[in-house]
């Protein structure tokens, strides 16, 4: 028994999750309305884009990489699928093109980082401003507004399934997809691998640059697609949509266990990490913090976070030197 | 042999010789006097920063938070000010804070032992949401004239505004002490190989300490000289500045795996970065096409090294066979 909660609280999903009971617990009792349906709806809505995007995301920081362009794929992504609806495209093609804009631009990350070798910080940091940029050109002062969102889109963004938010649902989903993913097939496995020791991965057969090229063709077309996920969220779209959406997905990754050294987490723990944040948000709120402390109170949540991880994580095993090669 | 060998940062001083030549005579207005002074007022916050980024970089290291840490040390001065504090004491309070952040994020990286990456994206979150804690919504914009005009004005005679002073001063001590003393070489040695850096006998914790709490104080500098420039403080002012930093660094050749880099590579890329903003301007041409040069610089600044580097090697393979 006693063995059994110990391997549990050593699943790296178990803490970051306790916490968020913990959380929605004490802001319960404090603030019965947080318990209502309101309560959760709020948060299953608020958290979906984000959470979408952490799923992605985890695929390329297991691997020791990351990918910054995801906030200005998305905005572009959800802009180009409103505009070609407003002009009279079927939906099946709206969101064809969003995927390929993801995809296209998953895999000239995916291209430069593992055929080149270059540094993906660099390179996502590169794309995120290329992106973002012929997406502002062409959008201009342009906005999609609820008119031209296509009305099955719009119908995902403002209907419940069992009370849960569609697009929440879409999410979970994807969650479920990506978890199963990554814990059963083999080239999943070999991200890992590739996160825990890129040069023995190489040494022992893993093809390195190839599986680098999919995880970033993963997640430049889960973001691509997402795009019809944001334009659904806020029922309209225009140059600035996704802005700064990035650092909120990575921090939701960190919260969950996806460690930024690589090698370690799951997709289930980016989405409990960024239903965590989104939770705390509104807890403050209904605590009557000033909403103004919230930005403040997330950074501390994250920077205990990875504070909490390396303490654990030091008592399992001696302390390892590890370079970031960003 | 001794021939000159076209290394990146050489290559950056050309293209800014090129490209401020080009605009002098191609765009109407480039050479005039006022648009000088705009350029060198529109790169101050960026390139003093950067001065400090450059040796996080090279040693290995990187700071997000610092356009967060910016703003906060503009909102402290913003406060003290607005609650009776002098303007002189406030700008006292302004340095220090920046000077704090940049000590929380060493004490994190340093003595806790966490990653730079991770802790300063939280960090970046925490410092941008003291700032809305402090301000709320009320940006602070009464500030008093004598010491604004120090922030837009040229200094007498000349058409240098007067951050020029402090660029000039910074980057004069900066590439000293990065190129020219222990602590520099140092640096160096660190972002090659920390672990041979250590049992070398060098105080890898300590001197990185040293140089977060250095960004953070450029990074209040930088606020200071925000402020003055806008004459206000605002929750959410240089939003975004973090990524335009970091690319002008890596811009001017630092390596973003640590251990190469020269500060006047990075100035010259700063000045660079500043150059082309004012001729795309000049020339009519949206903030989006800064947005895509910026993004299409930074790229090829990882790329041709690389290409080339691939060349010479299928070069030597060939001519070994």
């Amino acid at each position: 028994m006693i063995s059994g909660i110990q391997k549990l609280l050593k699943v790296r999903e178990v803490p970051v999750f306790l916490a968020l009971v913990l959380v929605i617990l004490i802001t319960g009792f404090a603030n019965p309305r947080f318990f209502s349906i309101s309560g959760v709806q709020d948060i299953t809505l608020g958290v979906a884009v984000i959470a979408i995007l952490a799923v992605a995301q985890t695929f390329v920081i297991v691997m020791r990489h990351i990918d910054l362009s995801v906030g200005s794929t998305i905005g572009f992504s959800a802009f180009l699928i409103g505009y070609q609806s407003s002009h009279g495209a079927p939906l099946w093609w709206c969101l064809l093109s969003g995927l390929l804009l993801g995809v296209g631009v998953g895999a000239l990350n995916g291209f430069l980082v593992a055929y080149l070798q270059l540094p993906s910080l660099v390179v996502t940091l590169s794309s995120l401003y290329l992106v973002r940029g012929t997406f502002n050109e062409i959008a201009g002062g342009t906005t999609i507004t609820n008119t031209d969102v296509p009305k099955f889109i719009s119908f995902l963004g403002r209907n419940y399934l069992l009370g849960i938010p569609y697009l929440f649902w879409i999410a979970f989903v994807l969650m479920i997809a990506a978890g199963l993913v990554m814990r059963h097939l083999g080239w999943a496995r070999d991200l890992y691998a590739i996160g825990s020791n890129p040069a023995a991965s190489g040494l022992v057969g893993i093809p390195v640059a190839r599986r680098t090229f999919t995880a970033f063709v993963i997640t430049g077309a889960i973001a691509g697609l997402a795009g019809a996920v944001l334009l659904a969220r806020f029922n309209t779209a225009a140059a600035n949509s996704g802005t700064g959406l990035e650092l909120n997905v990575v921090a939701a990754c960190v919260v969950g266990g996806v460690a930024i050294a690589g090698g370690l987490g799951t997709p289930y723990g980016a989405v409990i990490g960024a239903v965590l944040l989104q939770a705390i948000t509104l807890a403050l709120g209904a605590l009557g913090v000033p909403q103004f402390w919230q930005q403040a109170v997330n950074g501390i949540l994250l920077i205990s976070a990875i504070s909490l991880d390396r303490y654990l994580s030091s008592r399992v095993k001696p302390t390892q030197i590890m370079r970031i090669n960003a | 042999m001794n021939r000159f060998s076209l290394t990146w940062d050489k290559g950056i001083a050309l293209l800014l010789v090129a490209v401020t030549v080009l605009g002098s005579f191609g765009v109407p207005y480039f050479g005039s006097t006022d648009n000088i002074s705009f350029i060198l007022q529109d790169i101050g916050e960026i390139t003093l920063i950067a001065f400090a980024m450059s040796y996080l970089i090279i040693a290995g290291e990187i700071d997000l938070s610092v356009a967060s840490a910016l703003n906060l040390s503009s909102a402290t001065i913003g406060v003290l000010f607005k609650n009776g504090v002098p303007f002189g004491w406030a700008v006292v309070g302004g340095l220090l804070t920046g000077l704090a952040c940049g000590l929380i994020n060493g004490f994190l990286v340093t003595v806790v032992g966490l990653q730079s990456l991770a802790v300063t994206i939280g960090t970046l979150a925490l410092y941008r949401g003291l700032c809305f804690a402090l301000l709320g919504n009320n940006p602070v914009n009464q500030m008093p004239d004598d010491w604004t005009s120090l922030g837009y004005s040229n200094i007498e005679g000349t058409f240098f505004p007067y951050v020029t002073i402090l660029l000039v001063v910074f980057g004069a001590l900066f590439w000293v002490v990065l190129h020219y003393t222990q602590f520099g070489r140092r640096v160096f040695a660190i972002g090659i190989n920390p672990e041979a850096a250590k049992f070398s006998g060098i105080p890898v914790a300590r001197t990185k300490m040293v140089l977060f709490a250095l960004t953070g104080l450029m990074s209040g500098v930088a606020g200071v000289v925000y402020t003055l420039r806008f004459a206000s403080a605002s929750p959410d002012g240089a939003v975004g500045y973090e990524l335009a930093v970091i690319a002008a660094v890596l811009f001017g050749g630092v390596s973003i795996a640590g251990g190469v880099g020269t500060l006047w590579g990075v100035l010259a890329s700063v000045l660079v970065l500043g150059v082309v903003r004012s001729v795309l301007q000049l020339s009519d041409f949206s903030a989006n096409a800064l947005l895509i040069v910026s993004g299409a610089l930074l790229l090829i600044s990882v790329v041709f090294p690389r290409a080339s580097e691939m060349i010479r090697a299928g070069r030597k393979a060939k001519s070994s066979n």
